[in-house]
């Protein structure tokens, strides 16, 4: 019993932070029809960015949230402002394009960071445990969780209570009639790109408590998160959440029981859900 | 003998039933109108009946054969062609490669992989004869997006008309139209053979009354009345709702 | 997928002719070129034309049939798998058996992943030929059956035997054997996209829905586009194999599934041999910047493809063969 509480806790806090990765993608996906392929090496600048603030310089690590957020959200920004904004409904080339920041971010990391990895740490903040049945329990997992719940409501909040989230749900059913609304689109995708951007840096700071910081994070980040959209479903926080906890979990419980399937596990999940139900999850079926 | 027969169909989108329990049939050669204010499921009846889109309940029967479930290739094999509300030629694509595209697709040797497409003379003889009778054929090798709207329109229907199909299903084939192209219109189907079914969907009242044997009012995805011209024009709810909300 | 600004595949019309003076001319330098050429070079010649047929069989479902796939390294490193097992645990290069069997298993696979990848449609048929890729990427770095005890991958892989007494290739007719392979598989797939079928791509690229009530079984014309483009990207693994003596998960992996896409791009998408133009870009500054500055390799060829993106989007294949047809019919204008 013990174990099984522990081992959904080490999923739910994993899969919070597969949420954080993937909601950004997945609202830009939805609301932008595009695949920023880029968005693991955002989340592994956020991660460095953090891990030198909080870390390097002993900072507290609220601060490394933020400077890793922050940092993330301007280079996104620069990338949709400076390029992706030129090529709207032309998935091939924005494919391309946000692949060849992949290479670039990783190189310019490199160069920057170094190669060595980032170990996992812990903020002076969240330091010790809390005993759950009996058994000592990390406070920085705890703290995940908490922190990702936050961020889901807060998430899901400006998706289904403001008018910027109608707006990005307008222009999801009908980008034609959202500009005839004298909706400004351009800003508005500006900014989802930007605040997408900061969540994956915020996620990057959170998981390198947990994962660490390394060079070739940005791919394997970016391959989790797409499984977790294509799970949970493309377009909505929700979708994000569902799709990132139930990962997470299931992670979880393979790494506990089947050690040697662990890294499959992932697989099949989404395999059985595109033979079951090909829209993901919570995704509109069209 | 029948060509079309609808039973209850319905058609549902989270809780809002676009169609709902449609039911008529349509005899060989028979030429019908569907009218209706804008919303009143029209399009969705097309989709229906052409297999974009999966009815919710209800059965359809093509030619004595219960075509529900089949897909779209399919119905199109057994003898339906489709002319969209919005121009669906391939746009990017050269007039010849339409003609190509449109004239292949029921032939048995569409999979053929290794010979050039250029080999088949039948087919691109038809090509040709038909691209003639549209007067598109000096234009072949341009774009169809360089066309003018009218000439996309009268080529949509004339391919649409090429592959003899046995039903017609024309979606608002006056939309867009001058007076004179859409006339040009009119004419073309009232000159389709008598074996050729046709179920137009329209607005346009010349178009309606011009081709129509017999009129199907939707409503709010329900048939509110259903027979010939006068009967619909003489019929007091229709004047009311329909015609009503036009004028 | 609709691109606003794609040029269209031409098709040779009856009666007109098919310029054939730039595909007689490159032939002629690909066939000549070496004999001039240091070991060294006629060895990135080959790498060249191994990665020019990749992205070549790759186009047919990127370009032709419109799927944007992220994940053809899965075939491409299943062809050098092949390579690889046989020789680790076989201890057989024959070119008779590898070369079929390669490209058999990569087209079991393609026909397993495109039954999964076309449950959905779009760019979120990218996502699912990424992961189904990685997967792929995953295994190789577990089962142990796929690696050399002690290291990542296989290494010590050599170049083909005949199995005829005396006959051994070196750089040189290893280059000649994969020219060949090459010039064949670039025939059938231009057959291929002037047949009817792959003008039927064309139109599903262009419309699937009209496809659809024209009569075409949309489906199943996208399913074998893409396991035939599987199947060739497959014949580029098993000669990649046999040239880059080792094979390792990266050869299965999205970096090594975005180079075709990146070749297709960069040449131009809808002809069929822009992506071999791509490859040679592709090829030529990757071995330019690994001598000059291989660290930083990747931050160049990131570059590039911003470049290329943003100031040649119909890809530099597509004004050079525009350039050809000009000076074609110039010459044709002179002689008549």
């Amino acid at each position: 019993m013990e174990q099984f509480i522990i081992n959904l806790l080490n999923g739910l806090s994993y899969g919070m932070v597969l949420f954080l990765i993937a909601s950004g993608m997945s609202v830009v996906m939805g609301a932008m029809n595009i695949i920023n392929l880029a968005h693991g090496v955002l989340y592994m600048v956020g991660g460095y960015v953090g891990w030198t603030i909080a870390v390097q310089f002993g900072a507290p690590f609220v601060l490394g949230l933020l400077t890793g957020g922050l940092a993330a959200g301007l280079v996104g920004l620069a990338i949709e402002r400076g390029f992706l904004r030129l090529l709207y409904k032309q998935p091939n080339e924005q494919v391309l394009l946000t692949f060849g920041f992949v290479y670039i971010l990783t190189n310019l990391s490199l160069w920057i960071w170094g190669g060595w990895p980032r170990m996992p740490f812990t903020a002076k903040v969240l330091s010790g445990s809390v005993e759950i049945l009996g058994k000592a329990y990390p406070k920085a997992r705890l703290a995940t969780i908490l922190i990702g719940f936050i961020l889901a409501i807060v998430l899901w909040w400006l998706q289904d209570k403001t008018r910027v989230g109608a707006m990005v749900r307008a222009g999801m059913d009908n980008k034609e009639m959202t500009m005839g609304l004298g909706i400004n689109l351009e800003r508005l995708f500006a900014l989802v790109f930007f605040v997408a951007s900061c969540i994956a840096g915020v996620a990057g700071v959170l998981g390198a408590q947990l994962l660490g910081v390394y060079n070739a994070l940005g791919l394997e980040i970016l391959l989790l998160a797409l499984i977790v959209i294509i799970v949970g479903g493309v377009g909505s926080v929700q979708g994000a959440l569902l799709g990132g906890i139930l990962i997470g979990v299931i992670d979880a419980f393979g790494r506990a029981l089947f050690p040697k399937l662990a890294m499959f596990t992932m697989y099949f999940t989404m395999i059985i859900i595109l033979l079951v139900r090909p829209s993901g999850l919570l995704g509109r079926r069209t | 003998m029948e060509a079309l027969r609808v039973e209850g169909l319905s058609k549902n989108f989270g809780g809002v039933s676009a169609v709902d329990n449609v039911s008529f049939s349509v005899e060989v050669g028979e030429r019908l109108v569907i009218i209706g204010p804008n919303g009143a499921g029209k399009t969705t009846l097309f989709n229906l009946i052409n297999g974009q889109l999966p009815a919710t309940s209800g059965r359809i029967h093509f030619l004595g054969e219960d075509i529900t479930t089949i897909p779209t290739h399919r119905r199109a094999h057994r003898g339906q062609a489709r002319a969209f509300q919005i121009i669906s030629l391939f746009l990017n694509l050269s007039v010849l490669d339409n003609g190509l595209l449109a004239l292949h697709g029921t032939k048995p040797y569409r999979f053929k992989l290794f010979r050039s497409i250029n080999h088949y003379k039948v087919i691109s003889d038809k090509v040709q004869d038909t691209l003639r009778a549209l007067e598109l054929w000096e234009k072949r090798d341009e774009l169809v997006k360089n066309l003018s709207y009218g000439e996309q329109r009268r080529m949509e229907i004339g391919l649409g008309l090429a592959l003899q199909p046995k039903l017609l299903l024309l979606d608002e084939p006056s939309a867009g139209l001058t007076m004179e192209e859409c006339s040009g219109i009119i004419d073309m189907i009232k000159n389709l053979g008598s074996d050729i079914t046709v179920v137009v969907v329209d607005h346009d009242m010349d178009l309606v009354f011009g081709v129509a044997e017999r009129i199907i009012v939707l409503h709010y995805g329900q048939i509110i009345a259903d027979g010939a011209p006068e009967e619909i024009q003489a019929d007091p709810r229709v004047r009311e709702i329909y015609l009503g909300i036009e004028e | 997928m609709k691109t606003a600004n794609q040029q269209t595949p031409t098709i040779p019309r009856q009666g007109q002719m098919i310029n054939l003076v730039p595909y007689v001319a490159g032939v002629l330098i690909l066939v000549i070129l070496p004999v001039f050429l240091s070991s060294y070079s006629q060895s990135v010649m080959t790498r060249f034309l191994i990665f020019a047929l990749f992205a070549t069989g790759y186009n047919l479902a990127f370009g032709y049939a419109g799927l944007i796939s992220l994940g053809h390294a899965a075939y491409f490193g299943a062809g050098g798998y092949t390579v690889a097992v046989l020789k680790l645990h076989y201890g057989s290069d024959l070119f008779w058996i590898c070369t079929p069997l390669g490209i058999l298993i990569a087209t079991i696979i393609a026909a397993i992943f495109g039954i999964i990848a076309l449950r959905v449609s779009g760019i979120y048929f990218l996502l699912v030929t990424f992961a189904l890729g990685q997967l792929l990427y995953s295994v190789a770095w577990n089962v142990s059956w796929l690696n050399t005890p002690g290291m990542q991958g296989v290494s010590g892989l050599s170049l083909p035997t005949f199995g005829i007494a005396g006959f051994t290739l070196n750089t040189t007719s290893f280059y000649y054997l994969v020219l060949l392979v090459s010039l064949i598989c670039f025939y059938l797939l231009f057959r291929i996209v002037n047949s009817p079928f792959g003008h039927a791509l064309v139109g599903i690229r262009e419309g699937e829905d009209r496809m659809r009530s024209l009569g075409y079984n949309t489906w199943l014309y996208k399913y074998l586009a893409f396991v035939i483009s599987g199947a060739f990207s497959g014949i580029a693994g098993v000669l990649f194999g046999y040239y880059n003596y080792l094979i390792s998960p990266t050869h299965l992996g999205v970096g090594t599934s975005f180079l075709p896409m990146c070749m297709a791009i960069i040449g131009g998408v809808g002809t069929l041999l822009g992506p071999v133009i791509g490859a040679a870009v592709i090829i030529f500054v990757e071995l330019y910047a690994s001598i000059m500055t291989p660290e930083r390799w990747p931050l160049i060829l990131g570059g590039l493809f911003v470049v290329a993106i943003m100031f040649a989007r119909e890809g530099i294949g597509v004004y050079l063969w525009r350039l050809c047809n000009k000076v074609g019919h110039y010459y044709g204008s002179t002689k008549s």
